[in-house]
């Protein structure tokens, strides 16, 4: 199969994660350029660290969810060439509905659904000059099927994936589209925690007995920023082993 | 610069129209059939080509029928009240609006031009 790209410049929204770091190195391989996102030094270190042969093959924005300048900011560096986005952004508030903190059920949704809805009008309107990109969303399957105390979390994700699938029919006419990709245990990042913490035994209620790899996660992303997936859009791909369709 | 010309150009082009039926009289989402999408990449393209920021509901006149709601709601004049929210209006056009509103959206090329010209004074 020979896999064709229509441009070259993806902005990784939440760039310093594990499975951001994977698909970079995906896309670098692939000639892609990706332009990784960061919210701290730290994270701007762990970037350093992972691609450390392929310095010249991606550059870095400083990115604050909920920060309203960080986005300005980053824009005015990555300028009106950005063909690609991928968005693995997302804050953790692990709380049960009726324990949540009010203020912090305030702050979590500005900064998961409102700020990423300011993320994608910039976005559109940057690609919608070109009249063309391709927009991935990173959700879960917690949207679907959370876990007590994942409530704001898969509220986070659902409502983000809205506004995700609603780009992608007012777009896709004038060539910008958007899918989703829900992957259900992953080995990386939070998933890996709690995979540890459940010491694997909820791997067993997963159909094929194993968490998703971060490769397999890499390189689906890399596929549906490619030609051949052009026609998937505004829609949600559920990767998960078949963890979300068994009773 | 000849504003009016320019936006002729990028409409034309937008809209994909080949002869040129566009005055400064010419209602855009009723003659020309521009939709929601059209005027999004409208305000992108006047936004790169002025270099002024574009706020799509003050430039599209997007909430003229809400204020009248609201200035009916606050007791207070229509015109005066539209006046305050979109600045870049003549009251000569804002009666015109409110006189014609029943009729289906009022946009017209020159409120285009206006509001261009007054966020460029401000730039």
């Amino acid at each position: 199969m020979n896999i064709t790209f229509s441009g070259t410049r993806g902005l990784l929204l939440g760039g310093t994660c594990e499975l951001a770091l994977a698909l970079a190195v995906s896309m670098i391989k692939s000639s892609l350029f990706p332009i990784l996102t960061y919210r701290s030094n730290e994270g701007l270190h762990r970037i350093r660290h992972a691609l450390p042969q392929y310095e010249k093959n991606y550059d870095v924005g400083y990115l604050n969810l909920g920060d309203r300048d960080s986005l300005q900011a980053l824009f005015t560096h990555v300028g009106s060439d950005l063909d690609f986005l991928v968005d693995f952004a997302q804050g953790n508030y692990e709380s049960l509905i009726a324990q949540a903190d009010e203020a912090e059920v305030y702050r979590y949704c500005m900064e998961n659904i409102s700020f990423r809805a300011e993320i994608l009008k910039t976005v559109g309107r940057t690609m919608l000059k070109k009249r063309k990109g391709r927009l991935v969303f990173v959700s879960s399957t917690a949207a679907q099927r959370p876990n007590p105390g994942q409530g704001l979390y898969a509220a986070g994700k659902l409502a983000s994936e809205a506004l995700y699938r609603t780009m992608g029919l007012e777009m896709g006419g004038r060539g910008i589209t958007t899918v989703i990709l829900r992957p259900g245990y992953v080995e990386a990042g939070r998933g890996r925690v709690y995979i540890e913490e459940q010491e694997g035994k909820v791997l067993q209620t997963v159909p094929i007995k194993r968490a998703v790899t971060q490769k397999e996660i890499a390189e689906t992303i890399l596929f549906l920023l490619s030609d051949s997936a052009a026609s998937l859009n505004a829609t949600v791909i559920t990767m998960d082993g078949g963890l979300t369709h068994r009773k | 610069m000849d504003t009016l010309g320019e936006i002729k150009k990028i409409i034309m082009e937008l809209l994909d129209l080949e002869d040129d039926p566009i005055t400064p009289d010419t209602y855009l989402i009723k003659e020309l059939g521009a939709e929601s999408i059209d005027l999004l990449e409208l305000a992108v393209a006047i936004n790169s080509r002025f270099k002024i920021a574009v706020k799509d509901e003050d430039i599209f006149l997007t909430r003229f029928r809400l204020y009248l709601t609201e200035a009916t709601q606050k007791g207070m004049d229509n015109a005066p009240y539209i006046a305050g929210k979109y600045p870049h209006l003549t009251n000569g056009r804002i009666a015109e609006i409110i006189t014609h509103i029943s009729e289906g959206p009022q946009l017209k090329v020159k409120d285009l031009v206006s509001y261009i010209t007054n966020q460029s004074k401000g730039a």
